[in-house]
């Protein structure tokens, strides 16, 4: 996971159209996006399959609150 | 002040309004400009420059397709005239960013929503200091200027009526929660140590198995963990550095109306504070303390820096002491305690740190949160005593209506509790919800619009009582979805109907409302914050305007409170009002609480 994400305060959601041929395979072209980023707490957020593909918006967990969060150990 | 003239030039077929109002600033401040029409070349613009010997050329631009190479262009046309070294290059527009003007070679960039502020700094050679005295924030007492007046003498004599009735009843009474409250108050002023370690085994004597075990044995609840003196610390520096940057926004544009509050409850109270700045920095007036559902149904509290990997953060003095410690001064902050077993201490431990508000509703209490009748009446006389002694308002919410109570009994309950307030000396503040009503989804008198029966309530309260109000809770609940343009867009809506009713203040939800997955993220507190300052921005002074169905409602909603007062009333005890459904029935969806049932006791 890149040193970045340390400065996240607390989740990515990534927002994008996927070409796809059904919802489900959406869902798990999106997870897969984020788990490939090195996020492994996924959930899709919203996802509509219309047309080509999926408006989706899936989200990736980098402090759930009770973590010890990178941004209040860093300098700023 | 320059000698020499500046001149304006759009480097756009069409567009030149940003030029305009620039070139009316620096006309007022004294500099000679000269404005080309659009449509102009390049190089004519720089042979103009020339001619008129300028020292500084700021072109605008709107379209973004190949805005990079127009501008590079441009630089190396006044590079082969001779003139780059003598004359100051700036760009602007919708399409311009700073950091691409001085790739391209210019002096500076300017994109939306520069000031014409920030270019006379640039024309004068000095650094740009942002005016921030714009933007200090003071902080709102809703119920200045209400006299909680009637305008409905019928309803005043009923209401009279039920509080006497309720304060009869509650006389003698007492809870475990109005006990562990007075001797948390002893706690609280007391600096003897030995003396407290005495009062917490009174306290402990109130309260269930799981605190006694927490203070007794340190055993930590599921789920929960202590804080360490190193997170503690990080924290501090956190926030002292955040706070150094801050500058506040203010979400309204023409009205100081309605004040903005959102809701927060990460579980952990640090990241409650991370969410709470960013909040505050994105123009949110007020922050309202969600506590766990399980703290709710706990007889006793627990204590020092804990936090909690489900939603709600736990109450504990020390949790809530940090979060008010690092609130912005003009940030109005509420502690619930509209539910559960511990709402006299809750309002104490609020009061006593110097919480702005707080929230109590017996019947929303009793009928929607789970909280037996006969224990939340009690324990709700002691929480607004509480409160009346801090001086802390309190609202009144209505959520019993999400479980498909009719709004007009939800309303009675709320007038009931109202009342009850003022006549113990409190300040209490109306909250109808702006929702997708259940009880209008079963009749269908929302499926035109949103507008008309939120609108409605307003209007029916206004024709009842001069008292403030403050839609919740949050606004627009069951109209959001997951999609946060969808959730967004309807947040903002609902917020500029309260606008045009001029109600005094509202919740709102983050983008995230629909979404159960997980914990709510900043980025979508900021979603509805920017959409909400958006539509605040569109409307000004105008408005929504409902259609005439809102006063047909209005009245029939009146009538209605009317009637289930008198029903209150022909039942005789307020409290068996609530066991029997006149405030809310099983067939609407409201069930009596059964949390700290049978444990009242007379003194």
């Amino acid at each position: 996971m890149s040193t970045v994400f340390k400065n996240v305060m607390d989740a990515i959601d990534i927002e994008t159209f996927l070409v796809c041929s059904s919802e489900s395979e959406g869902k798990e072209l999106a997870i897969r996006m984020v788990k490939d980023m090195g996020i492994q707490d996924a959930d899709i957020v919203f996802i509509q399959y219309q047309g080509p593909g999926a408006r989706v918006r899936v989200r990736g967990y980098v402090y759930k609150p009770g973590a010890s969060y990178g941004w209040l150990n860093n300098k700023m | 002040m320059q000698q020499k003239p500046i001149l304006l030039a759009p480097l756009d077929p069409v567009h030149d309004i940003g030029l305009k109002i620039m070139k009316r600033s620096l006309d007022d401040a004294g500099f000679e400009t000269i404005l080309l029409p659009p449509d102009y070349k390049a190089g004519e613009i720089i042979n103009t420059a020339m001619e008129n010997d300028v020292d500084t050329i700021l072109i605008s631009r709107t379209l973004g397709y190949g805005v990079a190479d127009l501008l590079a262009n441009f630089v190396d046309l006044a590079e082969a005239a001779g003139i780059r070294d003598k004359v100051k290059l700036a760009i602007g527009g919708m399409a311009v960013r700073p950091e691409l003007a001085a790739e391209l070679g210019f002096d500076a960039g300017f994109g939306p929503g520069t000031k014409p502020e920030e270019l006379l700094a640039f024309i004068e050679n000095r650094e740009y200091v942002p005016d921030k005295s714009n933007a200090v924030k003071e902080k709102s007492n809703l119920t200045e200027g209400y006299t909680y007046q009637y305008k409905h003498q019928g309803m005043e004599r009923m209401l009279d009526q039920i509080v006497e009735l309720i304060m009869n009843w509650a006389e003698g009474k007492t809870s475990p929660a109005v006990k562990r409250a007075a001797i948390r108050e002893k706690m609280l002023i007391n600096p003897v140590e030995a003396e407290n370690l005495d009062l917490l085994n009174q306290y402990l004597e109130h309260s269930d198995e799981m605190v006694r075990d927490f203070y007794n044995d340190r055993k930590i609840p599921d789920k929960c963990r202590p804080l360490g003196q190193d997170e503690i610390d990080s924290l501090e520096r956190y926030v002292e550095g955040t706070k150094e940057r801050m500058s506040e926004q203010k979400l309204q544009h023409v009205k100081d109306n309605p004040v903005v509050f959102v809701q927060y409850g990460t579980g952990c109270p640090f990241m409650d504070i991370a969410h709470i700045k960013t909040s505050e920095a994105w123009g949110a007036d007020g922050a309202v303390h969600f506590d766990p559902s399980w703290g709710a149904r706990t007889e006793g509290f627990l204590s020092g820096y804990l936090t909690h990997e489900q939603d709600g953060s736990i109450i504990t003095l020390e949790n809530l002491a940090q979060i008010k410690k690092h609130l912005q001064p003009s940030t109005i902050w509420q502690v619930r305690a509209h539910r559960g077993l511990n709402t006299p201490e809750t309002v104490l431990l609020a009061g006593h740190l110097g919480a702005d508000m707080t929230k109590i509703n017996i019947v929303y209490g009793s009928l929607g949160a789970g909280t037996d009748p006969e224990r939340m009446t009690v324990d709700a006389i002691a929480a607004i005593k509480y409160a009346a002694k801090f001086e802390m308002p309190f609202d009144i919410v209505t959520n019993e209506e999400l479980c498909g109570v009719p709004a007009h009994k939800a309303f009675a309950g709320m007038l009931i509790v109202n009342h009850l307030a003022r006549r113990l000396g409190a300040s209490p503040v109306l909250q109808p919800l702006f929702c997708y009503s259940p009880e209008m989804m079963i009749s269908g008198g929302m499926d035109d619009n949103y507008i008309d029966f939120n609108a409605a309530k307003i209007m029916a309260l206004r024709q009842v009582i001069n008292a403030p109000i403050w839609p919740g809770a949050p606004i627009g609940f069951l109209t959001q979805d997951e999609d946060r343009v969808q959730s967004s867009m309807t947040t903002a809506l609902h917020a500029s109907l309260a606008a045009s009713l001029n109600v005094d203040a509202i919740s709102i939800a983050s983008s995230d409302e629909a979404y159960s997955g997980g914990p709510i993220i900043v980025p979508s507190r900021i979603d509805t914050l920017r959409a909400t300052k958006e539509a605040f921005r569109f409307f000004g002074s105008a408005g929504i305007q409902p259609t005439v169905k809102a006063e047909e409602m209005a009245s029939t909603l009146v009538s209605e409170i009317e009637q289930v007062l008198q029903n209150v009333l022909d039942k005789g005890c307020f409290v068996q009002a609530l066991y029997d459904g006149i405030l809310g029935s099983k067939e609407d969806g409201a069930y009596p609480g059964r949390s700290g049932h049978g444990t009242i006791t007379v003194e």
